[in-house]
């Protein structure tokens, strides 16, 4: 009994580490694409307070029950996600479900969120939050296929299909996978792109045309839950990259610079791009994406 | 704990405070004053470092900018975009035309006062206001919700006879849901 | 051993008696429908043991029933979806006409599907084959409409699987001298390789015409979309499963016999996986819904039969619980679509809107089906969709898993335009009398939702029968003692525990609705979905704001290279050509009886001209 009852305190400080962490990087993005485009930018806290306003915002309308579930669905997603990643390597203080799952498992329960956030932005009843969400899915479909061929990859190549087991495989050969096998680590960073959702492939959102697309009826306490969700989320998937590619992290620190550098990845190629329409950005995902895919599982069945 | 006078105090002065330096603002881009939004949200003049920002639709939206004159047939969406945002939020005028009609004070088919359609917190004097202007603006929007004083929402709820009287008079045709938040 | 005459002389009489009740009672008729598919179903269960055959003969042919574990699974498929699709059926059938026809067609079908499974010799293995095609063609066209296009088309398609498998049979006997498939087996060991190659291969087609195999799926959708939506979730849930059936039982007692078998299982691997890649893609085009779950139940056999196909315990394991979910899900599917058509008249995605709120019980069910199809977590589907994916790449499939991930991924979508055509987006005054469907329609489909939640939790209820299924075909038993934990785990050791992560699902979940969902809906009231922001326009009452029309639109554009070619068309040409020839021919016959007194001329003249080298 005690045990669980550590198990839960651990999760709830990972859950608050993941949340301050997402949300200061989101502040630190914004605070970068200000500084790209030569603006002095929002302070590096501005989400916390944008967060904070939000939740004190009056809610006083739904428009029925999956309106009112899909901010939980997601919120579900990004702490189950959280939970199944292994955040430090010999951290009482991150408990995780790793040993329960394995990487498909952790695939699907991804789309878990996305999916219930859909339903809620389709009870709405506004086209164009639906409109936003077809071109989500589109867009999953799309960097699925290089992201999955590059798990399958590594799958493959080292034979297990467990984070941890793809960690001890570094600790053990003192490596990084991101070096040893550099085409599945090309192939997953852009499929990243997509699964962030910045610049060329924020086709979801799309202030302009969709009005912010799905969330578009969702103000105050929804839009708060699904803003902390989503920087859970963030937090959660580029920790997952790390532990896959980078080796994990021992101590928070190592962890912050890693997912840090990573970030900035898609973060840095979206400040200065204009937006694809969504066949664009899908046979983007479809073309050198996959073809470092292909390199990748070749690899792997050579070196198996 | 909530009803403590005290504590109480302190929790509004944090919200204020998070309400003060977090600025989602709807650019009803309604007349010429539209233009002026651009320069003060980019590289020059770039409003997010005060915490403004431009949001996409009414819900998720603070501020409702009306920048420039309007027009009757616009004064009903404008007002129906005002209802469909959530409170606490505030109205700024933005130019001459919504004080007193500006150059167009005597035109058929635009509103003077917008203060008597839709409850204005924080009025932008010019013709137009240049980035400065509209900054300073937000900064004295920001001095009254720190300050409570920015009500005028509540304002709008207390006498909204008075102002739904008002909009009648001008929108001939009135299909408009009721206004009960 | 008098089981199985008192079961199969319930079903025929009972379907004889029910159609003509018809003309007496309505009640009375759907009582002895209901009762000439139940109690059958109870004595099966309650009656029938493992390891029993029942010998008998029948004009000097002897044949011989029997059912063991791999038999009893897909007994356990017919008999349950279908005693859940009658109770459905009743409702369905209440107030349209041709209701005998109907119960009688749906009973002979169930009869039919069981004594496929629990035939032992060939010989009624094929009566019942051909009873299962005839009732399923005359169900395809009870609508009466297209019959031309749709029915004759499931007809030729079913007689070449009919005739290449009697084809088959023929042969077999022709070396064996009898009838059992036992003995079948027992030669096939013997026989000459061309042999050995050929009679896999004729049956084979037999099974995937009725499984929906690419290229021989074309009948599928229109058949489907076709038959009342009552029999169409046993038609896609059961029977389609009857070509799993068979194509498992050749390709594990026959094929892995075969050095060479190997390319059959390749070949048919990639067959299935390009048929799910497929069907997903014309799944997401479609604008009605039969069409669409007509389109997906193809892709779905699919994986089932890629599972199948690779032939590792793992991958067998994946493909038979994938087909015990997919009748569960796709029985709901197609029961919630037959509970909106009747309810509203129509099953068009561009016409029916924001159901949510008339329909809530039919939501939840269409809900939890289309979770367990996606394949996501907490219900069933997940499971076969996680042992296929495990089961290819530890069986170095490598390009396939890719193959039907992207099927599972842009499955997602079809799932969502189904929820949202139907049940989301705008509530439209045009549907704001319909009511939710009466109980006897909600209920199986609830209780099977129910049923694939269970076994998301606890899917060793499902795997161990289907592991003893295993082990009767030949399989080394490897995984059992784990089937009771509900773990599931691949050939490198890795796995999923699935009861502790559930309950930390059910757990956050309940914790995120309390907090955030149950203060949201106490501190917020409901408003319509007119109440939205459009730019400040007011919607009147009776304004279309739905997005239904062109929904998957740059999806597709994206796809449209692979979607311009349709095998449809290829079969079309070919029929075209074989016209033409006909036609020609047709010219010979002119009609008029001086031009055949010319031929009689003539050929006798040719005759005597060359009688030389002829005679």
């Amino acid at each position: 009994m005690e045990e669980v009852l550590y198990n839960i305190l651990g999760a709830v400080v990972t859950f608050i580490v993941a949340f301050v962490v997402g949300m200061t990087y989101g502040g630190l993005t914004r605070k970068i694409t200000a500084r790209v485009q030569n603006r002095k930018g929002p302070p590096f806290y501005q989400n916390f307070i944008d967060a904070f306003k939000l939740a004190s915002k009056k809610t006083a309308i739904h428009h029925g029950v999956m309106h009112l579930m899909g901010p939980a669905f997601l919120m579900v997603t990004s702490v189950m996600t959280l939970l199944i990643v292994p955040v430090l390597a010999g951290n009482n203080w991150f408990p995780n479900l790793n040993f329960h799952g394995d990487l498909i498992f952790l695939l699907y329960i991804m789309t878990f969120g996305p999916l219930g956030m859909a339903l809620g932005a389709g009870q709405t009843g506004n086209p164009n939050s639906a409109i936003g969400v077809t071109r989500g899915l589109s867009q999953m479909v799309g960097f699925e296929i290089p992201w999955v061929m590059s798990l399958v990859a590594l799958m493959i190549q080292y034979h297990t299909t467990s984070i941890t087991g793809l960690m001890e495989v570094q600790a053990q050969s003192g490596t990084w996978l991101m070096l040893s096998s550099p085409f599945a680590f090309i192939a997953a960073v852009m499929a990243m792109f997509g699964m962030f959702r910045y610049s060329p492939f924020d086709i979801v959102g799309a202030p302009t045309e969709l009005a912010s697309g799905p969330v578009s009826e969702n103000g105050g306490k929804f839009l708060f839950v699904m803003m902390s969700a989503g920087s859970v989320f963030t937090f959660a998937k580029l920790t997952l990259y790390v532990d896959l590619f980078m080796g994990g992290a021992s101590n928070l620190v190592v962890l912050l610079i890693k997912t840090f550098l990573l970030y900035m990845i898609p973060v840095l190629y979206g400040v200065t791009s204009p937006r694809y329409r969504t066949e664009q950005a899908v046979r983007w995902f479809w073309g050198w994406p996959t073809f470092f895919g292909f390199l990748a599982i070749i690899q792997a069945v050579i070196l198996k | 704990m909530v009803n403590d006078k005290h504590s109480q105090k302190i929790v509004d002065f944090i919200q204020n405070w998070s309400r003060k330096h977090s600025i989602w603002v709807l650019a009803y881009g309604t007349g010429c004053g539209a233009i002026e939004i651009p320069p003060t949200m980019t590289s020059r003049y770039d409003a997010e470092r005060l915490g403004v920002r431009g949001a996409a639709t009414p819900r998720q939206a603070d501020v409702l900018m009306i920048t420039g004159y309007l027009t009757v047939k616009t004064l009903k969406r404008v007002i129906r975009v005002y209802e469909q945002m959530q409170d606490p939020k505030y109205v700024i005028g933005f130019g001459s035309c919504t004080i007193n009609g500006g150059m167009y004070y005597d035109s058929y088919n635009t509103i003077n006062v917008l203060d008597k359609y839709l409850p204005v917190d924080v009025y932008i004097n010019g013709c137009m206001p240049r980035p400065e202007a509209v900054l300073s603006g937000f900064a004295q929007l920001q001095k009254r919700i720190a300050e409570g004083r920015a009500d005028g929402a509540t304002q709008y709820k207390e006498n909204l006879e008075w102002y739904r009287a008002n909009q009648k008079r001008i929108i001939p045709n009135w299909v408009m849901p009721e206004y009960n938040w | 051993m008098e089981t199985y005459s008192i079961i199969f002389a319930i079903f025929l009489g009972g379907a004889v008696l029910t159609y003509f009740a018809g003309k007496l009672n309505s009640i009375l008729q759907d009582i002895l429908f209901l009762g000439s598919v139940l109690v059958p179903t109870y004595l099966f269960f309650s009656g029938v043991s493992f390891g029993s055959a029942m010998p008998f003969s029948l004009e000097g042919i002897s044949l011989l029933w029997g059912i063991d574990h791999y038999s009893w699974l897909f007994a356990l498929i017919v008999l349950g979806l279908g005693s859940l699709a009658a109770v459905y059926a009743i409702g369905y059938m209440k107030g349209k006409e041709r209701k005998g026809y109907f119960y009688f067609n749906f009973i002979l079908s169930v009869m039919s599907m069981l004594g496929i499974v629990v035939s032992q010799d060939l010989i009624s293995f094929f009566i019942f084959w051909e009873i299962m095609t005839w009732s399923s063609y005359l169900m395809v066209i009870y609508n009466g409409k297209d019959i031309q296009r749709v029915g004759i088309k499931y007809f030729v398609f079913s007689a070449i699987g009919a005739y290449a498998m009697l084809m088959g049979i023929v042969i077999v006997h022709s070396i064996t001298h009898t009838f059992f498939i036992e003995d079948m087996i027992q030669a096939y060991g013997h026989m000459s390789l061309q042999l050995q190659i050929w009679i896999p291969i004729l049956f084979l087609i037999a099974f995937a015409v009725k499984a929906a195999m690419m290229p021989l799926h074309v009948w599928a959708p229109g058949a489907y979309s076709n038959a009342p939506m009552a029999y169409t979730s046993l038609f896609s849930g059961a029977l389609s499963k009857m070509g799993v059936y068979g194509m498992v039982l050749i390709l594990v007692t026959l094929v892995s016999r075969l050095p060479q078998g190997i390319w059959f299982r390749e070949v048919l691997a990639w067959l299935g996986g390009i048929t799910a890649a497929v069907g997903t893609l014309w799944a997401i085009k479609q604008d009605d819904a039969k069409k669409l779950l007509a389109y997906s139940s193809v892709a779905q056999l699919g994986y089932i039969i890629t599972g199948v196909a690779i032939g590792t315990e793992l991958g067998m394991l994946a493909g038979l619980f994938l087909a015990v979910m997919h009748a569960l899900f796709k029985g709901t599917l197609f029961m919630a679509v037959g509970a909106i058509e009747k309810q509203t008249g129509t099953t068009n995605f561009t016409e029916i809107t924001g159901l949510i709120r008339k329909m809530p019980w039919t939501f939840l069910a269409s809900l939890m089906s289309i979770i367990a199809l996606a394949g996501i977590p907490p219900l069933g589907g997940f499971v076969g969709k996680w042992m296929l994916y495990e089961s290819l790449i530890t069986s170095d499939h490598y390009l396939l898993v890719i193959l039907i991930f992207f099927a599972s991924t842009a499955g997602f979508l079809y799932c969502y335009k189904f929820l949202f055509g139907f049940f989301l987006g705008q509530e439209e005054k045009e549907w704001e009398h319909v009511k939710e469907a009466p109980a006897t329609m909600v209920v199986p489909m609830i209780l099977m939702s129910v049923f694939m939640f269970v076994l998301g939790t606890f899917p060793g209820i499902i795997l161990k029968p289907i592991n003893n299924g295993l082990m009767d075909l030949g399989f080394v038993d490897s995984y059992k003692h784990l089937w009771e934990t509900s773990v599931i785990f691949n050939n490198w050791g890795d796995h999923v525990i699935l009861q502790p992560i559930l309950y930390s699902i059910i757990a956050i979940f309940l914790f995120f609705l309390i907090l955030v969902v149950w203060k949201g809906y106490k501190g917020t009231r409901y408003v319509t979905t007119k109440d939205i922001s459009t730019s400040g326009e007011v919607p009147k009452e009776d304004e279309n704001l739905t997005f239904s029309v062109g929904f998957t639109q740059p999806f597709l554009r994206a796809v449209a290279p692979v979607m311009r070619r349709q095998i449809d068309k290829y079969y079309t040409e070919f029929a075209k050509g074989l016209e033409g020839l006909f036609e020609f021919m047709r010219r010979i016959y002119t009609g008029n009886a001086q031009t055949y007194a010319l031929y009689v001329v003539v050929f006798v003249v040719i005759v005597l001209l060359f009688k030389d080298v002829l005679f």
